[in-house]
């Protein structure tokens, strides 16, 4: 009990409250703009929370994420333009209810599940994160090497356009984690001569670069995109009668999301995807879904909330990112001097507390954002893109720069963001990388300690049970993407 | 030019488009590319220093990269193929790939390249300004009244906040402006 009151009064100031604000507010519009993403917010503000106390910098990033993934609905709602990917399945039935005239009630219905569904994960969040710590505690490096692998290797079934270039994108994040210094003999590698690359690529940069610059690109590209917009009346929130008849949906959605969320790599967009399927399969209505159903919003807007929640699990307790958002956020707690994982929570939970609070408080303010904001934040897609995109990489310039007080890092920002457009372009994510790039580091320490344990013996690995239940995980988890062929075959065949 | 698969045929009709549905022409030249360059990372490792006798017990400093640069050799390898796959399961890799990079988009990454080249000489507040201007002067933006004042007040009030509030020195330049 002594944690829990210690990690929520190092919320209880007036700044550290009014930095969850802040990150609900940014959140939420950040969401509500098509383009913007909430990891993007995230790599974007790291700069800015570096010369704060880790707790408010901390606190200040999840309430964003939380928001972030709400905002996206919307611009979902009332555009039919899905903010943020995961709100890309709340517009298959949130557009078309605004459309006939209730946009005010699609939106009450999205807030609402949201709510619930990230409350819902924040329960689990805090009995599950200090048991899986203590069940990490177990762990030596062998394990924890397995352990990152199959982290890595579920980048194979996170949401993209291909399983194997997701894996490639995080093999080539592994790599570009392997620049600098050697830890163990002090050799330099893939240095090239530069002084500034000694010491690693640092992750800032690479991951502004990514998100935002590839970003803005990509924007160059549809200028002249126009929406039809449906005027935003107040937001009116659901009747008790109408939530209790969509109350298994949404415990449904906020069970699945939760799970999808604590799986290593997995996050906010499969679980929408998959909590409106669920919320479609398991309705007695399924014609009407596409049409305005309510059980089409709240499905996939009680998942992708709970995903977030559930993401921070994986995250604080073992160090392995449960999403992209949540591997910057990984990022920023080891720029604040952080280990994640069972030692954090061993030693310090409070902290876990504290980051519970911090998105306790943002659940509940999205809540009231939403009731008495919802018209003002549509208005944020008025801003034109041709302002918007320069601001946004005036941001980077200085954040990249910032970060390491260095020009090579603002290079390295337009190197990354170069690189990701054609990423991006190709079919390559640039959340796989960054998981590449930020487990990395632990793959090669854990790998290499584990080498030394067994006397250079690959094969002592499988003497452990643990890794070899990872391993085989692993296995599972690439030969995912052929799952999906082989049920296509067997539908086929009972079909004929 | 097009790097939709489709449209790679064209003189040598049914042959040219068996090849192009077995292997798909875009993928084979980046795959071709990452394989290249994992040559050369692999080349590389070899030119690591030799590591001290003391430290010889640990784990040789190429070793660790040499799995991942054999790990992406192997999946790249499929990408050729993976079109095939990707079709069955009713996805189509080159739907963001069908439309050319437009040449707004490569003005863009050559403004941006020429704005940050030039950094050194004009100092972080006019590299910003520069930005600010030129960019949205790029997209068709041709109102002055609102270029003009949002070019000058936001890179300043964002420089001005990290420089005064967070306490990060930017470098003025020999043309720049400095806060300090």
């Amino acid at each position: 009990m002594e944690p829990i009151i210690q990690g929520l009064s190092l919320l209880i100031d007036p700044y550290s409250i009014g930095l969850i604000l802040l990150g609900v507010v940014i959140g939420v519009l950040v969401g509500a703009l098509p383009g913007l993403s909430s990891p993007m917010a995230i790599a974007l503000l790291i700069p800015f929370t570096i010369s704060m106390e880790p707790v408010p910098a901390i606190a200040m990033m999840a309430a964003l994420y939380c928001a972030g993934t709400f905002g996206g609905s919307i611009t979902a709602i009332l555009i039919n333009a899905p903010g943020a990917p995961p709100a890309a399945a709340t517009a298959l039935d949130g557009y078309p209810m605004a459309k006939r005239g209730e946009p005010g009630r699609a939106l009450g219905l999205a807030t609402v599940s949201s709510v619930i569904g990230g409350l819902f994960s924040l329960v689990i969040f805090i009995f599950a994160a200090p048991l899986l710590a203590k069940l990490a505690l177990e762990f030596r490096p062998p394990e924890y090497f397995a352990l990152a692998v199959f982290a890595l290797s579920m980048l194979a079934s996170i949401s993209g356009k291909s399983s194997l270039r997701n894996l490639i994108s995080g093999a080539v994040g592994v790599m570009i984690g392997t620049i600098g210094v050697h830890l163990t003999t002090g050799i330099e590698r893939f240095t090239f001569g530069i002084p500034e690359m000694v010491e690693g690529i640092h992750f800032v940069p690479v991951l502004i670069g990514l998100f935002a610059l590839a970003e803005m690109l990509s924007q160059s590209q549809s200028l002249d995109k126009t929406f039809e917009r449906i005027r935003a009346t107040a937001m009116r929130l659901p009747t008790i009668k109408e939530l209790l008849d969509l109350k298994y949906t949404i415990l449904r959605s906020s069970g699945l999301g939760t799970f999808i969320g604590i799986l290593p790599a997995e996050g906010s967009t499969v679980a929408a995807i998959m909590g409106y399927n669920e919320a479609k399969r398991w309705s007695k209505k399924k014609e009407e879904f596409g049409t305005g159903t309510p059980e089409g919003i709240v499905g996939p807007e009680a998942a992708n909330n709970a995903a977030a929640g559930g993401a921070m699990v994986p995250t604080l307790a073992l160090g392995i990112p449960g999403s992209g958002s949540t591997a910057l956020i990984l990022a920023a707690l080891i720029m604040h001097g952080f280990r994640p994982g069972p030692y954090l929570v061993r030693e310090t939970p409070e902290f876990i507390y504290a980051i519970f609070g911090a998105m306790l408080v943002a659940n509940l303010a999205f809540l009231v954002f939403g009731l008495i904001g919802a018209k003002f934040f549509s208005l944020i897609t008025f801003v034109p893109t041709r302002l918007l995109w320069p601001a946004v990489f005036t941001f980077s310039m200085i954040g990249a720069y910032a970060s390491g007080g260095s020009m090579f890092d603002v290079w390295v920002m337009l190197a990354s963001g170069l690189l990701g457009f054609f990423m991006l372009r190709h079919g390559f994510g640039p959340a796989p990388l960054v998981m590449g790039l930020i487990l990395g580091k632990l793959v090669e320490e854990t790998f290499s300690q584990a080498m030394i344990i067994h006397d250079n013996n690959f094969f002592a690995f499988f003497e452990s049970p643990i890794v070899l239940g990872f391993f085989a995980l692993t296995i599972l988890s690439l030969s995912t993407p052929l799952w999906g062929l082989v049920r296509k075959k067997l539908s086929a065949k009972k079909k004929a | 030019m097009s790097d939709s698969p489709q449209n790679t045929g064209g003189v040598d009709g049914a042959r040219q488009a068996t090849a192009a549905r077995l292997i798909h022409p875009v993928d084979t030249v980046i795959a071709g590319i990452l394989l290249a360059l994992c040559a050369w990372l692999w080349y590389e490792t070899t030119q690591f220093e030799e590591v001290s006798f003391l430290l010889a017990d640990n784990l040789p400093p190429a070793t660790f990269p040499r799995i991942i640069i054999a790990t992406i050799v192997v999946f790249t390898v499929f990408m050729p193929f993976e079109h095939l796959l990707l079709a069955r399961v009713g996805k189509n890799i080159d739907k963001d790939r069908t439309e050319p990079v437009k040449r707004i988009t490569w003005s863009t990454m050559g403004l941006l390249i020429a704005i940050m080249a030039a950094s050194e000489l004009l100092g972080t507040v006019l590299t910003l300004v520069s930005v600010c201007l030129l960019i949205p002067y790029l997209w068709g933006e041709r109102r002055l009244h609102v270029i003009i004042p949002f070019a000058i007040l936001f890179p300043i009030l964002v420089t001005l906040v990290f420089n005064v509030f967070l306490g990060v020195y930017f470098p003025p330049g020999p043309l720049g402006l400095n806060f300090q």
